[in-house]
């Protein structure tokens, strides 16, 4: 019985570590960015590894290591970093009924492994229900923590060989990942219109600068998703009442 | 003075993931804000892919500029991506097709 769970157990953290191996290669040459720009900007071997060890995100990772390179105020970096982090608020919020009850170590661990990566993984209405979907997501989350530190350190070890990597594009493999997770989950009009108008309105918002703006371009689409997906509603059940009865008529 | 700026940026990454798992939160989530939070996902990915492919930061600080230029290898390479993960659903194919697609238009686009 008690073989057969263990069984369980690791098949499910295997599921885990295969279905982010895709995400886990594509970061490689973000978090070798991470970590050589953290050196190219006067950063101590230390301090370069506590940024992917402790901080844990990416695209915060560069900004700050660029203010902090820049002497900016402190409170200039904290609040830059509270704006780019904002959206795992989002997150924490969608996923609070599934891990609210359960144990510190589960909450804290998940928690700090919630990454975008993560949380795109945990999408399913299953996801993260009972402890062998736990253990598929602390896997998964796990493996992407490790690889995104030996990525950071490849970038720290080869830093002072390297070129300024920043202006290579080297943010595409990020976008590409998102794609390949977002365009195959549209699978309705509601989640249509929620892609489209965050499409929109984050690229105004980044135009005109607006780091803030990511996050309300976020709300607003789920915001729009979520009405058209109550205007369906409201059509469809206006159409299957009388389908319904008709069903009953001729069965 | 970096390090305490770590630690202080380790509190805020943390408690931003965090903050709403923690159970003594006086929060409830009712059916409607659950079924409105079911598009965060989409929502927030697309708010982070998309500004990567169609705006443009330039060096000189200009600020930020939009390129929907037939020149523009992020767009060019993000329409192949797109359509290879609507046809095959594979993360894996989207990733190497377009990323090759992206080199090759990098390399010899003027």
């Amino acid at each position: 019985m008690s073989f057969n769970r263990k069984k369980a157990y690791l098949a499910l953290a295997q599921k885990g570590l295969f279905d982010m191996m895709p995400l886990n290669l594509a970061v490689m040459p973000w978090g070798i960015l991470c970590g050589s720009l953290a050196i190219q900007r006067d950063f101590s071997t230390l301090e370069a590894l506590l940024m992917p060890t402790l901080v844990f995100a990416g695209a915060l990772q560069l900004v700050t290591t660029q203010l902090i390179y820049e002497q900016a105020p402190l409170m200039t970096i904290l609040f830059t970093a509270f704006v780019i982090s904002s959206r795992h608020f989002l997150y924490g919020l969608a996923l609070r009924d599934k891990l609210k009850h359960l144990s510190l170590p589960w909450r804290a661990s998940l928690g700090f492994l919630l990454t975008d990566e993560l949380f795109a993984l945990s999408g399913a209405r299953n996801a993260l229900r009972g402890k062998l979907r736990l253990v598929y997501g602390l896997a998964a989350g796990g493996s992407f923590y490790l690889c995104w530190l030996v990525w950071n350190i490849i970038g720290i070890v080869a830093g002072s060989y390297l070129p300024d990597l920043t202006n290579l594009g080297l943010d595409f493999a990020i976008a590409v990942t998102f794609i390949a997770l977002v365009i195959p989950s549209i699978v309705n009009i509601p989640l249509l219109v929620t892609v489209i108008v965050a499409a929109v309105l984050s690229v105004v918002f980044k135009l005109v600068d607006w780091q803030l703006g990511l996050v309300l371009a976020s709300v607003i689409a789920m915001a729009c998703g979520y009405l058209t997906s109550l205007i369906q509603a409201g059509i469809s059940n206006n159409k299957l009442m009388p389908a319904c009865n008709n069903s009953e008529h001729t069965s | 003075m970096t390090l305490l700026t770590i630690l202080l940026l380790t509190v805020i990454t943390f408690s931003s993931r965090y903050l709403f798992l923690h159970p003594g939160l006086p929060l409830k989530i009712g059916p409607k804000l659950a079924n409105f939070l079911q598009f965060s996902a989409p929502a927030v990915l697309t708010t982070i892919w998309v500004p990567i492919i169609f705006v443009k930061e330039s060096a000189a600080d200009q600020g930020a500029q939009l390129d929907i230029s037939l020149t523009n290898p992020y767009l060019l390479a993000a329409t192949v991506a797109i359509i290879i993960a609507k046809q095959t659903k594979s993360i894996y194919l989207t990733l190497a097709a377009s990323l090759i697609v992206f080199v090759l238009f990098k390399l010899y686009l003027p």
